[in-house]
């Protein structure tokens, strides 16, 4: 190299570094609160936060959206301490894998704050003795009917059946009851347990019980007298959600399981809110919805980041709060976590809907059940191939009712370590 | 022309290319840099100088040109094969992701628990005789102190400013921090314990609230051992990524980290009966799925090659039409094929008149697949088999037909032999494609159907990169170690094949 291009080169390393200087992405700075969530949430955080935003004095609190809710999820797995959040707005079933994967970190409320919410939301946040968040949404489903088919709400399982049989060619309904929100898994579970299949059992005393399951031969009983014709479903319940939605508001389904985050559609079309869990086949024991919660999780980077008490201080005076969780929820028209905020005046009738159906039967999500796989598949694969297996290809409903519930025993035995 | 490309202007243009090339380059470095990506930035800088050694001077002219491609293979080929190499020799999996400082510390961190009662108090963040401190107020009981890490100063009520729900705003000697001092001071203030009773000392829990809580777990750096201060259990390094109790592994602390466990993630392929059984009939189905493929593909798309080879009417449009589907983003022809094989609504079926479960059954969901595939892959084949009988010479197949051969001779003993010695290449590397053609499948079936109710790990059409990914990402246990050593393990069978089939059909000669 001559010495000019010696010059030359300098000349293009100092204008490089100048340059690139102009353009170096700032990192986080040292009063900044990052928040992680998803399309709809993170939008409607901005929102409130533009609408109020000294939650926590001295701090500014920056939301990152990402398109989707698995957009988040896979960006927060991929999160390492440079560039991932000190809160994500997440779901109960991240607890565990992220409590184990070091991302989250756990937080101690007091008792004053622990007596806003029910202890089976913190229970949704617990791993290991541990809470790793606050409560924030209430995600449940419900089932609502339609008024212009059906004019009184069901007592029974059987009910529903006997109402889809005699009218299915005269009002030409494309199935009786199906899933619309929440998929053939977490959406179903209330179908499940109408039908005698819970995910886990409990006993009088509320208490789990480790190493029991459902009656198989019951469960499967049951499905073959509601949900076959022979070998062959009856069209009742479609073993997917596909189309079910769609059909429910052009009035061709009398009964859909429908998820609270969605009901505006409902209203939109007309439809009052007809709330209620599944009946059961015994018409004193409804089915059982997963009644879980989203929350603000508290990440091990908030502590990398230095602003670990600023993100426990907002954990507790924003997303814990009845304030913060009243404004949040106004726009975000999920129905609120925090028992204050659920009381509030501005709640809509439908987010108290989905609560009241919620209160009448629930069974809490515990993930570390339901992502267990000890029994060689865990509650979200197994449960839709439960449906598949009976519905489509015609196996017989007590032999694969039998299979489902030795999974989920030795799927329930296994979890209990992760409590 | 030439001068262009040798004068001033061209210089200028190189250097203002440099110039911005160098830019970005100099601030993904910096960005690696404040991530503490030290190895990609140490690539990054290499890079800059390279360039610049490359570019400015005239050590050179060959590197001129392969210098982009080598810099790009070592980034995005090289790099991502090391690194997979690297972790398939590790127990990299959900629990054991971070490094092995990280895992101490925020065992440490976890290692404490409030007391029995959940006694909390609210507080004030402030300095007490130059000391980081807290002005503690017990509400309840009308209670007031100062901790600091070593004491406990005890208060009177009368001596402080309380307000109306009974906490104490200020102290004699105590100085408030300001808001903006408090976010300052965040990360000193947090790794505090401040003073209580005992063995219990207060942990803020954000800025207004202090929990009691005592240390649980204690570290000791140069046994590199956890103590339970209470039951006095002893954690030890278990050699796998996590701290155990000796002689219980299944009692470990969490987080774990990554640790090497060197051969065990392939020994685990075959001896792990939950791995082995399944992955020989995906291995099984993947051969075929990829033979039948090429077969298949090669096959209609020479038929037409051959059909349309001929001076016919319209010759233009056909060769229009039948490459349309190439044209085509395949992600959207997959997903438009998923649609018209659904069960209840899908067009096959209602030209049919059946109510197939296409994708539920295993038979049915194979053929699907096989049938898709070939519509996204015979238009190469009848690209490239249309090439190829261009450059077969006329007068070979003339003089066969002088000879008395018959059209069908023809084609088997001079056509297809120098057109498989054509596209040999394409051949065994459309069979490589194919053999990792992850889009398909995860689009089309998801690997399905799978009997999970049998406790099947893999679906009947999973092929080995979906079983891969279904290993690694697929459920809330992500085993990356494992799937890195499967990843190689085709990387292996893929390349053998390749090497294989080139060395059969003696393809490489010509290039000796």
């Amino acid at each position: 190299m001559t010495k000019k291009r010696y010059g030359v080169a300098g000349v293009i390393a100092a204008a490089a570094i100048a340059v690139s200087g102009l353009v170096v992405p700032s990192a986080q700075a040292a009063n900044e609160i990052v928040v992680w969530a998803d399309g709809e949430r993170g939008p409607n955080l901005v929102k409130v936060l533009k609408e109020k935003g000294d939650w926590v004095a001295g701090y500014t609190v920056t939301v990152k959206s990402f398109s989707n809710f698995d957009a988040l999820k896979d960006a927060f797995d991929k999160a390492t301490s440079a560039s991932g959040p000190d809160i994500v707005m997440g779901a109960n079933d991240w607890v565990p894998t992220g409590a184990k994967s070091g991302k989250l970190a756990p937080i101690t409320l007091t008792s004053a704050v622990k007596a806003r919410f029910t202890s089976g939301q913190f229970f949704d946040l617990t791993y290991k003795g541990k809470l790793y968040g606050v409560p924030v949404d209430v995600n449940n489903v419900a089932m609502i009917y339609n008024t212009n088919l059906v004019t009184t709400a069901p007592k029974s399982f059987g009910e529903m059946v006997n109402f889809y049989k005699a009218n299915k060619a005269s009002k030409g309904l494309k199935a009786g009851l199906c899933v619309a929100g929440g998929g053939m898994s977490w959406g179903a579970h209330s179908v499940f347990s109408a039908l005698g299949a819970d995910a886990y059992q409990f006993d009088s005393r509320g208490n789990i019980v480790y190493n029991r399951s459902f009656n198989g031969t019951t469960f499967g009983k049951n499905v073959r007298t509601y949900l076959l014709d022979g070998k062959k479903s009856n069209g009742f319940f479609p073993a997917t959600d596909a189309g079910c939605k769609d059909n429910f508001l052009d009035g061709k389904v009398p009964y859909a399981i429908i998820g609270n985050w969605e009901w505006k559609d409902y209203v939109a079309k007309g439809f009052t809110m007809n709330l209620m869990p599944v009946p059961g086949v015994n018409a004193t024991k409804p089915g059982k919805m997963f009644g879980s919660v989203s929350g603000a999780l508290l990440t091990t980077f908030a502590a990398d980041h230095g602003v670990e008490a600023g993100a426990k201080s907002l954990l507790v005076n924003f997303f814990a709060s009845t304030d913060g969780q009243v404004r949040y929820q106004k726009v975000e028209g999920r129905p609120p976590a925090e028992k204050g905020a659920a009381l509030d005046a501005t709640v809509s009738a439908a987010q108290r809907g989905f609560g009241a159906a919620a209160s009448l039967s629930s069974i809490p999500q515990i993930g570390a059940f339901l992502n267990n796989n000890a029994g060689g598949a865990n509650y979200w694969d197994s449960a839709p191939a439960f449906w598949t297996a009976v519905l489509v290809d015609g196996k017989d409903p007590v032999v694969e009712g039998n299979k489902l519930a030795a999974i989920w025993r030795a799927n329930t035995t296994a979890g209990k370590s992760d409590l | 022309m030439t001068s262009f490309f040798r004068g001033k202007v061209s210089f200028a243009l190189k250097l203002i290319f440099l110039l911005l090339l160098g830019s970005v380059l100099v601030t993904l470095t910096q960005s690696a840099l404040a991530q503490g990506e030290y190895v990609i930035a140490g690539f990054l800088a290499i890079t800059i100088i390279l360039l610049a050694l490359t570019y400015l001077s005239k050590i050179s002219i060959p590197l001129k040109f392969f210098l982009p491609g080598i810099l790009l293979l070592v980034a995005f080929v090289l790099s991502p094969i090391l690194f997979t190499v690297t972790m398939s020799g590790y127990n990299y999996k959900t629990g054991n992701i971070i490094s092995k400082q990280e895992a101490i510390e925020q065992i440490k961190n976890r290692g404490f628990e409030p007391d029995a009662e959940g006694t909390s108090f609210e507080i004030k963040i402030g300095r007490y005789q130059n000391q980081e401190a807290i002005l503690v107020s017990d509400p309840l009981n009308k209670a007031y102190f100062i901790s600091t890490e070593t004491d406990r100063v005890p208060l009177l009520a009368s001596d402080l400013t309380i307000n109306e729900f009974d906490v104490a705003e200020s102290a004699p000697n105590f100085e408030i921090l300001s808001d903006a001092q408090m976010a300052k001071a965040d990360e000193l203030y947090s790794l505090k314990r401040f003073k209580y009773q005992d063995e219990y000392f207060i942990a803020l829990e954000g800025f207004e609230i202090g929990i009691v809580s005592r240390q649980v777990l204690d570290f000791d750096e140069a046994t590199d051992q956890f103590k339970n201060i209470i039951t006095g259990e002893i954690y030890v390094d278990n050699g796998r990524g996590n701290y155990a109790i000796e002689g219980q592994p299944e009692l470990f602390l969490e987080p774990g980290w990554r640790a090497p466990i060197w051969f065990e993630n392939y020994t685990k392929l075959f001896t792990d009966e939950r791995l082995r059984g399944p992955l020989l009939s995906v291995f099984i189905w993947t051969v075929t799925f990829a033979s039948l493929s090429v077969l298949t593909t090669f096959a209609l798309g020479l038929l037409l090659a051959l059909a349309l080879n001929k001076p016919i009417r319209g010759r233009r449009v056909y060769r229009s039409i039948l490459i349309l589907p190439y044209a085509m983003p395949s992600i959207m022809s997959i997903l438009i094929w998923g649609g018209m094989f659904n069960t209840e609504f899908g067009a096959i079926n209602n030209l049919l008149g059946t109510d197939i479960a296409w994708f539920q059954n295993a038979l049915f969901a194979k053929f699907a697949i096989i049938l898709v595939n070939l519509w996204l892959g015979f238009p190469y084949f009848y690209l490239v088999s249309s090439g190829a009988l261009q450059a077969i010479p006329s007068e070979l197949l003339e003089a066969a037909a002088i000879d008395g051969a018959n059209p069908r001779q023809i084609f088997r003993q001079i056509t297809l032999p120098l057109l498989l010695q054509i596209l040999s290449p394409l051949l065994i590397a459309s069979f490589a494609f194919n053999f990792n053609n992850f889009n398909l499948i995860y689009l089309l079936t998801g690997g399905g159907p799978r009997a999970e109710l049998d406790g099947e790990l893999a679906g009947a059409t999973d092929i080995l990169i979906s079983f891969t990914y279904k290993i690694a990402f697929g459920s809330s246990v992500q085993d990356l170690g494992l799937a890195s050593a499967i990843s190689l393990v085709i990387f292996i069978l893929v390349a053998s094949i390749s090497m294989y089939g080139i060395r059969k059909s003696k393809v490489l000669e010509s290039f000796q």
